[in-house]
């Protein structure tokens, strides 16, 4: 008898947490949408009713010109593939280096371990803005100006710091035992890393790459000062050319190429999402 | 696989012995050699009189004491503590609540959880120009502004979004909420259902409250992560600066102008070099001492764990 | 994926390119093969223009320009909007001797170049009386000691008074006129008058026709700042009492503060909010495409009022290209380039100001009445001061004036702590 009285009155309770959840869910919806329904009502316009600004939220003559013209330019593909692969290219060099150094920290004891975690951090900390002018010179020095690796390994640099964290993280939580098994057997440590540990990690490394390659997508300093061929722009910076001029505006091509630059990144989310999540599962809590 | 292979050797590595060197070389390398370089330079420009017009001539602590001693930078950093402090706080809160939500979501078999994940995220990745185009629109005082108007239909406002020097702040922490959430909640979603699911059920078991279970069992098992998240977003926060340019270019006055802005402002409107190296040596300096203190908290709490 | 996809298409679509356009490339004007080679570094706001119809006359004159001198190729480098990004980035580049050999340069910012040294001139291609023509402004800008042209300044704009007559029927002459009319329009359930109060560079240099109508200067004779100092502070006093006087007797709504952005004044008289406004001269023809014809007519312009009816002034801004290759063959180039496509039918083309009297009854385009309101008022054109520590005076009187507006300063105190941060920085430059 009471057991299911309180099984009723829990689902009851559960309905209603159910509309809590919604009720939760739709105002931080409204929240996160509303901008993207501006940036679209702009997407629309055609010049004359773009200086309405937030006078009109539904444009009078809606058009799908401005993503004609934004897809029709052969160089915005060229944008959007000189961003993808700068920021993946640079993704996973940050992963190539942080494994064996998150490795490092997770399985050896060694003096100044901290420190040295610390001090990876640490180059993170410096903001790109001010090392941009002896970054340039640097380059120059290096003969690596207007060409891409200059870009992808400070990409690496400053993608490492955090996928070092999470890497970290993972490692810490797959089972030394299995490791501990190999060794007996034989395998080096560089063969355990390989062959038991990564496979173990996959998830792990998959998250630190997609968070670093999302890090990358947004950057604009970096491969602004860099890169000084048009041709050789990633969309981030690109995307500065459809800023208006004082002749004419041309805010409604601008957010019609926001909108279009967001989808590559998102598409790369909805179709890794479960990767991300079951990546950080894995020791999340552990670490 | 090699476990299934027989014995070559007798012994392989111990777990934590191994020299850690050619671990962390490359690393360390690319570290050094990309980005560390540059970031020397900036000490050596941070003590001289170069600016974007002029290489260095001399050894000096001008720019030092003249950056130090600006009266504004006090009111600068005050800004900066302000929308530092209250972002990251938002932003913990407000990954969490959704990371929560929507997990209770999902175990419920609620549809449309995937949907607002990816929308958050969404948020995440739209260019910097269009968040202060948007927010501009959004927050606009005229009399046809879109947020005014949709309060002005229940009765509320008009709300002064930009002009009033407090509510510019308020509104510059909201436009940075929009835009970094995602990385909040992305965090914390693996966080939660990293939480072995046993205790959950032994914890309805016992007829606990939604709150008991948050406090008791979801928060404990989160605060490491909770530390570390800190100092990412932390650092991450003191670096902004473009959202804010694009909504209010740091104004009314200086309202809104916080220590990123101010540097970038010091390097790229006044060209003053070695002002702005002082300054990026400075936000260094807080985003160091910030991490050291969650970190050694961290470690405090370990010891007594 | 589909953005892919349909880009894909999009492409495979296109119909083959005419002879002209094959000139034209994303980075390239003229043959691939041509032996010399003119690096230019170019804004997207003409050849590259996202507006297709600015962009086919851009590229219509490129490839006669181009086509006359088969030699040579142009191989253009896109500037983006990021101004300041780019002036640091042209500076370094140029310091680190990989600077474009032509660039162009927001005319605020010619006289950082001019002072770091970097641009060579181009006298060979202007004549003596092509130089006289200039606008006095203009000329003192683009010219050295020596008479040297460093630079081309091809087009200017001005500040101007927006009104909506059916309110505002008679044009204000002073700034009480201002206010009284503004106050009427409030009446009326209308915005008074609007002008940019926000932290930017646009707020600052619209204030400060306010400033300079009065004799007001900004930096002495040797680029020190001497706003605060003598007759000069009383003249900054009062105009910031000016601005001052329209948002707290409510003339002007405290949103000015907000205002970032000239393109809000385009949007408050498309909502008839707004009964006046400073704005730009280009938003005259933005205006045109945006309201219908009956509302656009009742829209005028006219000269920015002063303290008095006879004390004007108004800011002048625009873009200039200047060479900075020490080859003078290719400096002449970059001359040539300005005077047979920017400086001229480039102007008429947009309806950009030109900045030499004669090219205004060369062309069609300035035929319009609103024409003759802006050669008038550009007779009192004042150009930002060519020193190197303007950009920080503006930027102290952006603060100030957002400070006095809200509320957060007296004028006064606001006054003395600008002139303390612009003297300390002048110290250290």
């Amino acid at each position: 008898m009471s057991g299911l009285r309180m099984s009723r009155l829990r689902m009851t309770g559960d309905r209603w947490g159910d509309v809590a959840t919604y009720l939760l869910l739709g105002v931080l919806g409204v929240f996160f949408a509303l901008p993207f329904a501006w940036l679209l009502s702009l997407a629309v316009r055609t010049p004359a009713e773009v200086y309405l600004g937030a006078a009109r939220f539904i444009p009078q003559a809606p058009t799908l010109d401005n993503f004609a013209l934004i897809l029709s330019d052969p160089a915005f593909l060229t944008y959007l593939w000189n961003g993808l692969k700068l920021s993946a290219a640079g993704a996973t060099l940050a992963v190539l280096l942080a494994i064996p150094a998150a490795y490092a920290a997770s399985r050896l004891d060694f003096k100044g371990k901290n420190a040295i975690l610390v001090g990876i951090l640490a180059v993170q900390m410096i903001s790109p803005l001010v090392i941009l002018v002896p970054l340039y010179r640097w380059m120059v020095a290096l003969d690596l100006l207007n060409r891409d690796l200059s870009v992808i390994a400070v990409y690496g640099a400053l993608g490492m710091p955090l996928a070092v964290w999470l890497l970290k993280v993972t490692f810490d939580a797959i089972p030394k035992d299995l490791e501990e098994a190999a060794a007996i057997d034989g395998a080096s440590r560089l063969t355990t890393l390989l062959r038991i540990t990564l496979p173990l990690a996959r998830p792990g490394i998959a998250s630190a790459f997609i968070l670093a390659m999302v890090t990358n997508w947004s950057q604009f300093l970096i491969p602004f000062i860099l890169l000084e061929r048009d041709g050789d722009w990633p969309i981030s910076v690109a995307i500065f050319n459809f800023a208006g001029s004082t002749s004419a505006s041309t805010t409604q091509v601008l957010a019609a190429a926001c909108i279009v630059a967001v989808l590559p990144a998102v598409a790369v989310f909805v179709a890794l999402q479960r990767m991300i999540v079951s990546a950080l599962v894995v020791g999340a809590v552990k670490g | 696989m090699t476990a299934a292979s027989p014995a070559r050797h007798s012994r392989g590595p111990a777990p934590a012995d191994g020299h850690p060197l050619p671990w962390l070389v490359p690393a360390v390398a690319v570290l050094a050699l990309f980005y560390a370089i540059p970031v020397l330079d900036v000490f050596r420009l941070a003590f001289s009189d170069a600016s974007l017009l002029a290489p260095a001539t001399r050894v000096t602590t001008d720019a030092v004491r003249g950056t130090l001693t600006d009266p504004a930078l006090l009111s600068v950093l005050g800004t900066t503590a302000v929308f530092t402090g209250i972002t990251v706080a938002a932003l913990q809160l407000m990954g969490l609540a959704i990371a929560l939500v929507i997990i209770r979501g999902e175990d419920r078999g609620l549809p449309g959880m995937a949907a607002f994940r990816t929308l958050v995220l969404a948020a995440w990745v739209v260019p910097g120009i269009a968040n202060g185009l948007v927010w501009g629109m959004l927050f606009d005082e005229a009399p046809y502004g879109t947020l005014n108007s949709l309060l002005g239909s229940v009765g509320i406002g008009p709300v002064a979004w930009l002009s009033d020097p407090q509510m510019a702040m308020v509104s510059a922490m909201i436009a940075n909420l929009w835009q970094g959430t995602a990385f909040s909640m992305i965090v914390f979603y693996a966080g939660r259902k990293g939480i072995d699911p046993v205790l959950y059920e032994v914890a309805e078991l016992d007829a606990a409250t939604p709150w008991q279970t948050f406090r008791y069992i979801t928060l404990p098992l989160l605060r490491r992560l909770i530390a570390v998240n800190t100092i990412l977003i932390a650092v991450q926060t003191l670096n902004t600066f473009d959202s804010i340019l694009a909504l209010t270019g740091g104004g009314p006055g200086r309202a809104t102008e916080v220590l990123a802005l101010f540097t970038f402002n010091t390097v790229f409107y006044n060209l003053d070099l070695a002002g702005g190296s002082v300054l990026a040596l400075l936000l260094f300096g807080i985003s160091m001492v910030l991490a050291l203190v969650v970190l050694r908290g961290m470690g405090r709490e370990r010891a007594a764990a | 994926m589909r953005a892919i996809l349909l880009t894909t298409a999009a492409i495979a679509a296109l119909p083959s390119l005419g002879a002209a356009q094959e000139l034209i490339a994303r980075n390239r004007v003229g043959l691939a093969d041509a032996p010399n080679t003119l690096t230019f570094s170019l804004t997207a706001y003409d050849l590259y223009s996202s507006d297709p119809a600015t962009k086919e006359t851009f590229e219509g004159l490129f490839s006669d320009f181009i086509a006359a001198r088969p030699d040579w190729k142009i191989e253009t480098q896109l500037q983006t909007a990021s101004i300041g990004q780019e002036q640091a980035r042209l500076l370094q580049q140029s310091q680190a001797g990989r600077g474009p050999d032509c660039a162009m340069i927001d005319s605020s910012q010619l006289a950082t170049f001019i002072d770091a040294g970097v641009l060579k001139p181009m006298n060979g291609v202007f004549s003596d009386d092509e130089v006289a023509d200039l606008f006095p402004f203009v000329r003192d800008a683009v010219t050295d000691a020596d008479g040297n042209v460093l630079a081309w300044w091809w087009f200017t704009d001005l500040r101007v008074l927006y009104r909506d007559t059916t309110v505002v029927p008679d044009a204000p002459q002073t700034w009480e006129e201002v206010q009284n009319a503004a106050l009427a329009a409030v009446e009326q359930g209308r915005e008074g008058i609007l002008f940019n109060g926000g932290r930017w560079e646009g707020t600052a240099f619209d204030w400060m026709a306010n400033f300079w109508a009065q004799g007001g200067e900004l930096v002495d004779a040797e680029g020190r700042p001497v706003f605060a100092q003598g007759e000069n502070r009383e003249k900054f006093l009062s105009a910031i009492a000016y601005y001052q006087d329209l948002v707290d007797s409510g003339a002007a709504p405290a949103r000015v503060t907000s205002i970032t952005d000239y393109d809000a004044f385009n949007a408050a008289a498309a909502a008839g909010s707004a009964a006046m406004f400073v704005g730009g001269n280009w938003q005259y023809g933005q205006l045109r495409g945006t309201l219908d014809e009956a509302t656009f007519a009742n829209w005028q312009v006219s000269e920015l009022p002063g303290p008095t009816a006879d004390m004007r002034a108004t800011g002048t801004g625009g873009w200039s290209i200047a060479a900075l290759s020490d080859d003078p063959e290719k400096a002449s180039l970059c001359g040539e380039m300005v005077k047979e496509i920017y400086a001229g039918a480039g102007n008429a083309a947009q309806g950009l100001l030109p900045t030499s009297a004669a090219i205004y009854d060369q062309f069609d385009t300035y035929d319009g009445p609103e024409y003759a309101q802006f050669s008038d008022a550009l007779q009192n054109g004042v150009a930002r001061p060519g020193a190197t520590i303007y950009p920080e005076i503006s930027n102290q009187i952006q603060i100030l004036i957002g400070d006095v507006l809200s509320g957060a300063a007296t004028p006064e105190e606001a006054l003395e702590t600008a002139d303390a941060a612009v003297q300390a920085a002048y110290a250290r430059q």
